[in-house]
Protein backbone atom coordinates (compact mmCIF):
# COMPACT_ATOMS: atom_id res chain seq x y z
CA UNK A 1 0.00 0.00 0.00
CA UNK A 2 1.09 3.69 -0.36
CA UNK A 3 3.93 4.28 1.84
CA UNK A 4 2.15 7.58 2.29
CA UNK A 5 -1.04 6.87 4.15
CA UNK A 6 1.54 4.23 6.11
CA UNK A 7 3.35 7.25 7.07
CA UNK A 8 0.27 9.13 7.78
CA UNK A 9 -0.98 6.07 10.35
CA UNK A 10 1.93 6.21 11.75
CA UNK A 11 1.79 9.76 12.90
CA UNK A 12 -1.49 9.55 13.70
CA UNK A 13 -0.49 6.39 16.17
CA UNK A 14 2.05 8.34 17.87
CA UNK A 15 0.03 11.78 18.29
CA UNK A 16 -3.00 8.89 19.98
CA UNK A 17 -0.44 7.20 22.43
CA UNK A 18 1.77 9.96 23.45
CA UNK A 19 0.97 13.03 24.86
CA UNK A 20 4.61 15.00 24.54
CA UNK A 21 4.20 14.12 20.78
CA UNK A 22 0.59 15.76 21.19
CA UNK A 23 1.86 18.85 22.76
CA UNK A 24 4.82 19.66 19.86
CA UNK A 25 2.12 18.54 17.41
CA UNK A 26 -0.42 21.28 18.82
CA UNK A 27 2.25 23.72 19.10
CA UNK A 28 3.49 23.80 15.46
CA UNK A 29 1.49 21.22 13.55
CA UNK A 30 2.68 22.24 9.76
CA UNK A 31 6.86 21.92 11.41
CA UNK A 32 5.74 18.82 13.34
CA UNK A 33 4.34 17.29 9.93
CA UNK A 34 6.44 18.11 8.15
CA UNK A 35 9.12 16.46 9.98
CA UNK A 36 7.07 12.78 9.65
CA UNK A 37 7.78 13.44 6.01
CA UNK A 38 3.77 14.11 5.07
CA UNK A 39 2.97 15.60 1.94
CA UNK A 40 1.63 18.94 1.83
CA UNK A 41 -2.14 18.06 1.51
CA UNK A 42 -1.81 16.33 4.72
CA UNK A 43 0.22 18.79 6.65
CA UNK A 44 -2.61 21.17 5.66
CA UNK A 45 -4.90 18.64 6.66
CA UNK A 46 -3.89 17.92 9.80
CA UNK A 47 -3.53 21.76 10.53
CA UNK A 48 -6.95 21.80 10.64
CA UNK A 49 -7.43 18.53 12.67
CA UNK A 50 -10.10 18.62 15.23
CA UNK A 51 -7.92 19.03 18.56
CA UNK A 52 -10.83 18.27 21.26
CA UNK A 53 -11.18 14.90 19.39
CA UNK A 54 -8.04 14.20 19.26
CA UNK A 55 -7.66 14.78 23.10
CA UNK A 56 -10.80 12.33 23.85
CA UNK A 57 -9.58 9.85 21.57
CA UNK A 58 -6.08 10.21 23.17
CA UNK A 59 -7.45 9.34 26.54
CA UNK A 60 -9.85 6.46 25.73
CA UNK A 61 -6.99 4.90 24.08
CA UNK A 62 -4.66 5.44 26.95
CA UNK A 63 -7.98 3.84 29.60
CA UNK A 64 -7.79 0.96 27.19
CA UNK A 65 -4.60 -0.22 27.13
CA UNK A 66 -4.10 0.23 30.69
CA UNK A 67 -7.04 -2.43 31.17
CA UNK A 68 -4.95 -4.59 28.65
CA UNK A 69 -2.05 -4.29 30.91
CA UNK A 70 -0.30 -7.60 32.44
CA UNK A 71 -1.99 -8.77 35.97
CA UNK A 72 -0.42 -9.48 38.66
CA UNK A 73 0.37 -12.73 39.33
CA UNK A 74 -2.37 -12.75 42.42
CA UNK A 75 -4.81 -11.23 39.65
CA UNK A 76 -3.75 -14.00 36.68
CA UNK A 77 -4.08 -16.57 39.53
CA UNK A 78 -7.85 -15.37 40.10
CA UNK A 79 -8.42 -14.59 36.92
CA UNK A 80 -7.67 -18.58 35.77
CA UNK A 81 -9.14 -20.34 38.62
CA UNK A 82 -12.27 -17.85 37.49
CA UNK A 83 -12.72 -19.00 34.14
CA UNK A 84 -11.81 -22.42 35.24
CA UNK A 85 -14.98 -22.24 37.26
CA UNK A 86 -17.16 -20.67 34.08
CA UNK A 87 -15.69 -23.36 31.55
CA UNK A 88 -16.82 -26.25 34.01
CA UNK A 89 -20.66 -25.27 33.34
CA UNK A 90 -19.76 -25.98 29.62
CA UNK B 1 -38.67 -42.12 16.74
CA UNK B 2 -37.54 -41.87 13.10
CA UNK B 3 -41.32 -40.89 12.45
CA UNK B 4 -40.92 -38.27 14.98
CA UNK B 5 -37.82 -36.75 13.93
CA UNK B 6 -39.65 -36.60 10.13
CA UNK B 7 -42.25 -34.75 11.42
CA UNK B 8 -39.61 -32.08 13.51
CA UNK B 9 -37.79 -31.69 10.46
CA UNK B 10 -41.31 -30.84 8.04
CA UNK B 11 -42.52 -28.61 11.17
CA UNK B 12 -39.35 -26.69 10.51
CA UNK B 13 -39.94 -26.57 6.57
CA UNK B 14 -43.23 -25.95 7.32
CA UNK B 15 -42.30 -22.83 9.44
CA UNK B 16 -39.74 -21.72 7.53
CA UNK B 17 -41.75 -21.50 4.46
CA UNK B 18 -44.32 -19.29 6.34
CA UNK B 19 -41.85 -17.36 7.30
CA UNK B 20 -40.71 -17.16 3.62
CA UNK B 21 -44.10 -16.41 2.93
CA UNK B 22 -45.12 -13.80 5.24
CA UNK B 23 -41.75 -11.78 4.26
CA UNK B 24 -40.65 -12.02 7.88
CA UNK B 25 -37.22 -13.27 7.27
CA UNK B 26 -35.46 -15.23 10.82
CA UNK B 27 -33.99 -13.52 12.66
CA UNK B 28 -31.96 -13.84 15.78
CA UNK B 29 -31.27 -12.14 18.79
CA UNK B 30 -28.09 -13.11 20.89
CA UNK B 31 -25.14 -11.97 23.47
CA UNK B 32 -21.66 -11.43 23.73
CA UNK B 33 -19.79 -14.48 25.34
CA UNK B 34 -17.71 -12.71 28.49
CA UNK B 35 -16.24 -14.78 31.36
CA UNK B 36 -18.16 -12.47 34.00
CA UNK B 37 -21.70 -13.82 32.37
CA UNK B 38 -21.18 -17.07 31.57
CA UNK B 39 -23.15 -18.63 34.02
CA UNK B 40 -26.16 -16.81 33.62
CA UNK B 41 -25.72 -16.99 29.38
CA UNK B 42 -25.42 -21.27 30.40
CA UNK B 43 -28.88 -20.85 32.71
CA UNK B 44 -30.40 -18.88 29.85
CA UNK B 45 -29.57 -20.69 26.47
CA UNK B 46 -33.04 -21.22 25.74
CA UNK B 47 -33.91 -17.40 25.64
CA UNK B 48 -30.05 -16.33 23.52
CA UNK B 49 -30.30 -17.42 20.03
CA UNK B 50 -26.44 -16.98 19.56
CA UNK B 51 -23.30 -16.21 21.29
CA UNK B 52 -20.71 -13.92 19.90
CA UNK B 53 -16.96 -14.77 21.18
CA UNK B 54 -14.03 -12.08 21.29
CA UNK B 55 -11.34 -14.78 19.12
CA UNK B 56 -8.29 -12.72 20.30
CA UNK B 57 -8.98 -14.30 23.37
CA UNK B 58 -8.58 -17.43 22.45
CA UNK B 59 -5.73 -16.91 19.88
CA UNK B 60 -3.26 -17.82 22.68
CA UNK B 61 -5.18 -19.85 25.34
CA UNK B 62 -4.40 -23.22 26.92
CA UNK B 63 -5.83 -26.30 24.67
CA UNK B 64 -8.28 -27.15 27.56
CA UNK B 65 -10.11 -23.60 26.82
CA UNK B 66 -10.47 -24.01 23.18
CA UNK B 67 -12.45 -27.43 24.09
CA UNK B 68 -14.71 -25.93 26.20
CA UNK B 69 -15.26 -23.18 23.21
CA UNK B 70 -16.00 -25.93 21.14
CA UNK B 71 -18.38 -27.56 23.58
CA UNK B 72 -19.92 -24.62 24.07
CA UNK B 73 -20.64 -24.22 20.09
CA UNK B 74 -21.97 -27.69 19.97
CA UNK B 75 -24.57 -26.12 22.47
CA UNK B 76 -25.36 -23.25 20.99
CA UNK B 77 -24.65 -21.38 17.07
CA UNK B 78 -21.72 -19.15 17.94
CA UNK B 79 -19.67 -16.26 15.75
CA UNK B 80 -16.15 -15.24 16.09
CA UNK B 81 -15.71 -11.51 16.43
CA UNK B 82 -11.42 -10.47 15.72
CA UNK B 83 -10.55 -7.16 17.75
CA UNK B 84 -7.23 -6.33 16.70
CA UNK B 85 -6.57 -7.79 12.61
CA UNK B 86 -6.56 -3.86 11.92
CA UNK B 87 -8.32 -4.88 8.68
CA UNK B 88 -8.56 -1.27 7.41
CA UNK B 89 -5.23 -0.78 8.01
CA UNK B 90 -3.03 0.53 5.28
CA UNK B 91 -0.38 -1.99 6.13
CA UNK B 92 -0.25 -5.12 5.19
CA UNK B 93 -2.23 -7.25 8.52
CA UNK B 94 -0.18 -9.40 9.46
CA UNK B 95 -0.25 -12.81 8.81
CA UNK B 96 0.35 -14.52 12.32
CA UNK B 97 -2.84 -12.91 13.31
CA UNK B 98 -4.83 -14.39 10.34
CA UNK B 99 -3.48 -17.97 10.91
CA UNK B 100 -4.27 -17.64 14.17
CA UNK B 101 -7.92 -16.64 13.26
CA UNK B 102 -7.65 -19.62 10.49
CA UNK B 103 -6.99 -21.76 13.67
CA UNK B 104 -9.53 -21.11 15.49
CA UNK B 105 -12.07 -21.14 12.94
CA UNK B 106 -11.34 -24.46 11.75
CA UNK B 107 -11.28 -25.25 15.46
CA UNK B 108 -14.90 -24.10 16.58
CA UNK B 109 -16.49 -24.00 13.09
CA UNK B 110 -18.41 -20.88 13.65
CA UNK B 111 -21.78 -19.37 11.57
CA UNK B 112 -19.50 -16.60 10.51
CA UNK B 113 -16.55 -14.46 11.47
CA UNK B 114 -16.68 -10.46 11.72
CA UNK B 115 -13.72 -7.57 12.23
CA UNK B 116 -13.79 -3.89 12.66
CA UNK B 117 -13.00 -1.66 10.09
CA UNK B 118 -10.05 -0.08 11.70
CA UNK B 119 -6.72 0.24 12.11
CA UNK B 120 -5.49 -0.58 15.95
CA UNK B 121 -1.12 -0.39 14.84
CA UNK B 122 1.15 1.62 12.66
CA UNK B 123 4.83 2.50 12.47
CA UNK B 124 5.63 0.08 15.43
CA UNK B 125 2.87 1.72 17.72
CA UNK B 126 0.22 -0.34 19.32
CA UNK B 127 -2.41 2.44 20.04
CA UNK B 128 -4.45 -0.31 22.43
CA UNK B 129 -7.91 0.20 20.06
CA UNK B 130 -9.99 0.50 17.24
CA UNK B 131 -8.80 4.16 15.26
CA UNK B 132 -10.74 5.08 12.68
CA UNK B 133 -7.87 5.68 9.35
CA UNK B 134 -8.49 8.89 7.35
CA UNK B 135 -11.44 7.87 5.03
CA UNK B 136 -9.92 7.98 1.08
CA UNK B 137 -10.26 5.82 -1.90
CA UNK B 138 -6.59 4.70 -0.70
CA UNK B 139 -7.76 3.69 2.46
CA UNK B 140 -10.50 1.71 0.52
CA UNK B 141 -7.91 -0.19 -1.64
CA UNK B 142 -5.73 -0.68 1.23
CA UNK B 143 -8.84 -2.64 3.20
CA UNK B 144 -10.08 -4.20 -0.03
CA UNK B 145 -6.57 -5.64 -0.09
CA UNK B 146 -6.68 -7.04 3.53
CA UNK B 147 -10.06 -8.63 3.45
CA UNK B 148 -8.74 -10.43 0.00
CA UNK B 149 -6.13 -11.69 2.54
CA UNK B 150 -7.81 -12.29 5.70
CA UNK B 151 -10.74 -14.33 3.22
CA UNK B 152 -7.56 -16.42 1.48
CA UNK B 153 -6.38 -17.21 4.99
CA UNK B 154 -9.03 -17.81 7.30
CA UNK B 155 -11.29 -19.57 4.11
CA UNK B 156 -14.28 -17.20 4.64
CA UNK B 157 -14.90 -13.47 4.59
CA UNK B 158 -15.62 -11.72 7.76
CA UNK B 159 -18.33 -9.13 8.48
CA UNK B 160 -16.90 -6.01 8.47
CA UNK B 161 -18.13 -3.46 11.57
CA UNK B 162 -18.00 0.39 11.21
CA UNK B 163 -16.51 1.84 14.31
CA UNK B 164 -17.16 4.27 16.96
CA UNK B 165 -14.72 7.53 16.71
CA UNK B 166 -14.06 10.52 19.13
CA UNK B 167 -11.97 11.79 16.32
CA UNK B 168 -13.14 12.19 13.03
CA UNK B 169 -10.09 11.18 11.27
CA UNK B 170 -8.29 13.79 9.73
CA UNK B 171 -7.18 14.00 6.07
CA UNK B 172 -10.45 12.10 4.89
CA UNK B 173 -11.68 13.17 1.96
CA UNK B 174 -14.83 10.66 2.40
CA UNK B 175 -18.26 10.77 4.25
CA UNK B 176 -18.22 7.91 6.21
CA UNK B 177 -20.96 5.89 4.59
CA UNK B 178 -19.10 6.06 1.05
CA UNK B 179 -16.07 4.98 2.78
CA UNK B 180 -17.95 1.69 4.06
CA UNK B 181 -20.07 1.15 0.93
CA UNK B 182 -16.48 1.00 -1.10
CA UNK B 183 -15.08 -0.84 1.19
CA UNK B 184 -18.35 -3.29 0.73
CA UNK B 185 -18.65 -2.87 -3.30
CA UNK B 186 -14.89 -3.93 -3.23
CA UNK B 187 -14.45 -6.63 -1.17
CA UNK B 188 -18.02 -8.12 -1.47
CA UNK B 189 -18.45 -8.50 2.42
CA UNK B 190 -21.69 -8.12 4.28
CA UNK B 191 -21.52 -5.28 7.09
CA UNK B 192 -22.05 -6.34 10.67
CA UNK B 193 -23.61 -2.74 11.37
CA UNK B 194 -23.01 -1.56 15.01
CA UNK B 195 -26.05 0.78 15.89
CA UNK B 196 -24.41 2.43 18.84
CA UNK B 197 -21.60 3.40 16.48
CA UNK B 198 -23.52 5.08 14.01
CA UNK B 199 -25.74 6.72 16.68
CA UNK B 200 -22.25 7.97 18.58
CA UNK B 201 -20.83 9.18 15.53
CA UNK B 202 -23.42 10.82 14.22
CA UNK B 203 -24.24 13.00 17.67
CA UNK B 204 -19.93 13.61 17.82
CA UNK B 205 -19.34 14.36 14.11
CA UNK B 206 -22.70 16.26 13.53
CA UNK B 207 -24.76 14.15 11.17
CA UNK B 208 -28.28 12.35 11.44
CA UNK B 209 -27.60 8.84 12.10
CA UNK B 210 -30.90 8.05 10.23
CA UNK B 211 -29.32 9.63 7.22
CA UNK B 212 -25.87 7.54 7.25
CA UNK B 213 -28.24 4.46 7.95
CA UNK B 214 -30.42 5.45 4.62
CA UNK B 215 -26.78 5.67 3.18
CA UNK B 216 -25.86 1.97 3.36
CA UNK B 217 -27.49 -0.58 0.64
CA UNK B 218 -29.48 -2.50 3.31
CA UNK B 219 -28.96 -5.78 1.45
CA UNK B 220 -25.39 -5.77 2.54
CA UNK B 221 -26.34 -5.68 6.52
CA UNK B 222 -26.02 -9.47 7.68
CA UNK B 223 -25.64 -8.34 11.50
CA UNK B 224 -26.04 -5.66 13.83
CA UNK B 225 -24.38 -4.63 17.85
CA UNK B 226 -26.76 -3.08 20.09
CA UNK B 227 -24.67 -1.77 22.82
CA UNK B 228 -24.70 1.35 25.59
CA UNK B 229 -22.36 4.22 25.97
CA UNK B 230 -22.12 7.40 28.31
CA UNK B 231 -21.58 11.02 27.47
CA UNK B 232 -18.37 12.49 28.55
CA UNK B 233 -17.24 16.24 28.72
CA UNK B 234 -14.66 17.80 26.26
CA UNK B 235 -12.66 20.29 27.48
CA UNK B 236 -14.95 22.82 25.69
CA UNK B 237 -18.05 21.92 27.98
CA UNK B 238 -19.44 20.05 24.97
CA UNK B 239 -20.36 16.73 25.07
CA UNK B 240 -19.22 13.27 23.11
CA UNK B 241 -20.88 10.13 23.14
CA UNK B 242 -18.33 7.39 24.07
CA UNK B 243 -19.36 3.84 22.99
CA UNK B 244 -18.16 2.27 26.02
CA UNK B 245 -20.49 -0.97 26.21
CA UNK B 246 -21.05 -0.51 30.13
CA UNK B 247 -24.44 0.43 30.31
CA UNK B 248 -27.73 -0.22 28.89
CA UNK B 249 -28.92 0.49 25.02
CA UNK B 250 -30.54 3.14 24.94
CA UNK B 251 -34.06 4.28 23.05
CA UNK B 252 -32.32 5.52 19.96
CA UNK B 253 -30.15 2.04 19.35
CA UNK B 254 -33.73 0.04 19.45
CA UNK B 255 -35.07 2.69 17.18
CA UNK B 256 -32.63 2.31 14.80
CA UNK B 257 -32.78 -1.77 14.86
CA UNK B 258 -36.58 -1.15 13.89
CA UNK B 259 -35.42 1.01 11.11
CA UNK B 260 -32.95 -1.94 9.69
CA UNK B 261 -35.68 -4.56 10.39
CA UNK B 262 -38.03 -2.48 7.55
CA UNK B 263 -35.16 -2.33 5.46
CA UNK B 264 -32.94 -4.87 4.83
CA UNK B 265 -34.09 -7.91 2.89
CA UNK B 266 -32.53 -10.62 4.53
CA UNK B 267 -32.34 -12.46 7.48
CA UNK B 268 -31.13 -10.66 10.58
CA UNK B 269 -28.05 -11.58 13.49
CA UNK B 270 -28.38 -8.74 16.87
CA UNK B 271 -25.58 -9.42 19.04
CA UNK B 272 -26.10 -7.10 22.42
CA UNK B 273 -23.00 -6.13 23.59
CA UNK B 274 -21.64 -5.82 27.41
CA UNK B 275 -18.48 -5.01 28.43
CA UNK B 276 -18.63 -4.16 32.08
CA UNK B 277 -20.57 -2.84 35.05
CA UNK B 278 -22.74 -6.02 34.57
CA UNK B 279 -26.38 -5.61 35.28
CA UNK B 280 -28.09 -8.37 36.26
CA UNK B 281 -28.66 -11.27 33.67
CA UNK B 282 -32.92 -10.70 34.04
CA UNK B 283 -31.37 -7.31 32.29
CA UNK B 284 -29.55 -8.12 29.81
CA UNK B 285 -32.68 -10.79 28.77
CA UNK B 286 -35.06 -7.65 29.12
CA UNK B 287 -32.56 -6.12 26.40
CA UNK B 288 -32.83 -9.05 24.27
CA UNK B 289 -36.55 -9.00 24.37
CA UNK B 290 -36.65 -5.63 23.73
CA UNK B 291 -34.39 -6.06 20.47
CA UNK B 292 -36.69 -8.87 19.27
CA UNK B 293 -39.63 -6.78 19.69
CA UNK B 294 -37.89 -3.80 17.83
CA UNK B 295 -37.03 -6.41 14.51
CA UNK B 296 -40.87 -7.59 14.64
CA UNK B 297 -42.03 -4.21 14.88
CA UNK B 298 -39.88 -3.03 11.81
CA UNK B 299 -40.40 -6.38 9.73
CA UNK B 300 -44.08 -5.56 10.58
CA UNK B 301 -43.34 -2.32 8.09
CA UNK B 302 -42.16 -4.15 5.58
CA UNK B 303 -44.33 -4.71 2.20
CA UNK B 304 -44.82 -8.04 2.04
CA UNK B 305 -43.32 -9.38 -0.92
CA UNK B 306 -46.89 -10.71 -2.41
CA UNK B 307 -48.12 -7.01 -2.47
CA UNK B 308 -44.55 -5.71 -3.93
CA UNK B 309 -44.85 -8.19 -6.69
CA UNK B 310 -48.46 -7.26 -7.39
Amino acid sequence: MSSSANQLEAFLARLYVDAAARASFKSNPRVEAEKAGLSDEQCAALENLDWIGLEMAARSFAKKRQLKRPLTWFATLKARLSRLRFFCFV
Amino acid sequence: MVAEAVEAVAAEAVADAEAKAMNTPLDRVGLGWRPDLAVGILEHLDRIDLLEVIADDFFSAPRQQVRALKTLAAQIPVVLHGVSLGLASSAPVETKRLDQMARLMDQVRPEFWSEHLAFVRAGGIEIGHLAAPPRSPASIDAAAANLYRAQATVGAKPLVENIATLIDPPASTLSESAWINGILSSSNCGLLLDLHNVLANGLNHGYDPLEFFRQIPPERIAAMHIAGGKFISAPDGTQRLLDDHFHDVPDPVFELLEETAARAPGPLTVILERDGDYPSMDSLLAQIAQARSALATGRARRVPLVEAVA
